[in-house]
């Protein structure tokens, strides 16, 4: 089963209950009532992208015993990983929103793993928007988005995406991206191409 | 920023609350560069708002962030709030029925960015010296200030619309002796400094002008 946190926000509203991926979720959570209960028979829970994460401190344990039990937990952006995941590193970056604008931008997104199957289901050129901040891998995990060094020298590079097998007996997947924002704020068509293959994935990944 | 409750009802008013979503450090920083000592804005997150009393508050900040179902099941005693003679701002697009009089969004039709112009409707204090221009465009990208609408309610003030069509953007309404402003797009405050100070002007306005 694939479930969902809705965190009531407008944007959550739309994408988690408009009609464009609704049907792909077996059960949506509103995030403060959540229950040992109601994640029992879960196999992937996402966490979307921008949803307090006072609330999510809160839930730590709810959340971190999900991974213990072997079972998919995936968070995306704006949701200060680091400070309710253990072993999570994350460093600020100045939003770069018009990156886009600049003569001959190229993105500086890299690919290291190519051939992992989050890309059967993404395009990589569907995870280049501006981005939030970057995370560094633990051992072990696989990083499927990465960026180089900060120009002015904040930070080493690392990854806007990972996946980690390695660190618990679950699996989490971790991303400084915000696509049920933007998509659910009707704003930016690669975080909706973005959803369009992810969100399909989790469910076959929730099901198999 | 302070992080209390405002002062007890019978108090001269001179506080607002903003309701914060979690990211405690960045929350209205934009906003409260802008208070004074007699203008404070009390952070409060949105979940304590079952504890706060608001009878105090000089007004009632919300933004595009919050937890609309959180909301929406508190709906009567912001109406009370607001009948009462309080005021709100709210920020963002209304999903879940938190405000009364407000409809649901809709996203403007069209992908063209003149469906993403904005046109003032009529002239307000909180937006003097702000042209419709630098509201439409940030560095030539049209679409931050909004990209949708909400019907007004009857006897609404249009202060800004979208596109030809001139869907309602920016909305002011009474209710009871209360009023609300509702920008159905970002944060108001996040646009430039301009604007800011006079929203926190507007809400601590006495009169209760619209």
């Amino acid at each position: 089963m694939l479930a969902v946190l809705d965190g009531g926000t407008y944007y959550h509203h739309e994408t988690i209950h408009g009609p464009r991926y609704r049907g792909l979720f077996d059960r949506v959570l509103y995030a403060p009532e959540l229950t040992p209960a109601a994640l029992r028979d879960i196999a992937v829970l996402i966490v979307p992208d921008r949803m307090s994460p006072l609330l999510l401190h809160r839930h730590r344990d709810l959340l971190l015993g999900h991974l213990a039990r072997g079972r998919t937990l995936v968070v995306l952006g704006e949701n200060e990983p680091q400070s309710w995941i253990p072993g999570v590193i994350w460093s600020p970056r100045p939003t770069n929103f018009w990156w886009w604008l600049e003569k001959g931008a190229v993105p500086p997104h890299r690919f290291p793993r190519p051939d992992h199957e989050f890309f059967r289901h993404v395009a990589p050129g569907d995870t280049v928007w501006h981005f939030h901040g970057v995370l560094t891998p633990p051992a072990g995990a696989e990083t499927l988005v990465a960026v180089p060094a900060d120009p002015e020298g904040r930070d080493a590079g690392g990854a806007l995406f990972y996946d980690d097998r390695s660190t618990t007996p679950g699996r989490l997947m971790l991303a400084t991206l915000d696509p049920f924002y933007h998509h659910g704020s009707h704003f930016m068509p690669a975080t909706t191409r973005f959803l369009d293959g992810f969100l399909p994935w989790m469910r076959d990944l929730a099901r198999a | 920023m302070r992080s209390t409750t405002c002062a007890e009802a019978g108090a001269v008013p001179r506080q607002a609350l903003l309701l914060t979503c979690g990211h405690v450090e960045t929350a209205g920083a934009a906003l409260s560069r802008h208070a004074t000592p007699d203008r404070a804005i009390l952070a409060l997150d949105q979940y304590a708002l079952d504890a706060a009393p608001l009878e105090g508050c000089a007004g009632l900040l919300i933004g595009m962030h919050s937890d609309q179902r959180f909301l929406a099941a508190h709906a009567g005693r912001l109406e009370r709030y607001l009948r009462q003679g309080g005021s709100m701002v709210v920020n963002g697009h209304v999903a879940y029925p938190f405000l009364p009089g407000a409809s649901s969004f809709q996203p403007v039709p069209g992908g063209h960015p003149r469906d993403l112009e904005v046109h003032r409707e009529r002239a307000h204090p909180i937006w003097a010296g702000v042209s419709a221009h630098d509201l439409t465009f940030r560095r030539g990208v049209a679409g931050f200030y909004g990209r949708g609408w909400h019907r007004p309610p009857e006897g609404a003030l249009v202060i800004h619309s979208l596109g030809q069509e001139r869907w309602p953007l920016d909305i002011i309404w009474r209710v009871g002796a209360g009023r609300v402003l509702l920008h159905g797009g970002n944060d108001l405050w996040q646009f430039g400094d301009g604007i800011a100070p006079r929203l926190l002007a507007w809400l601590f306005d006495e009169s209760g002008a619209l």
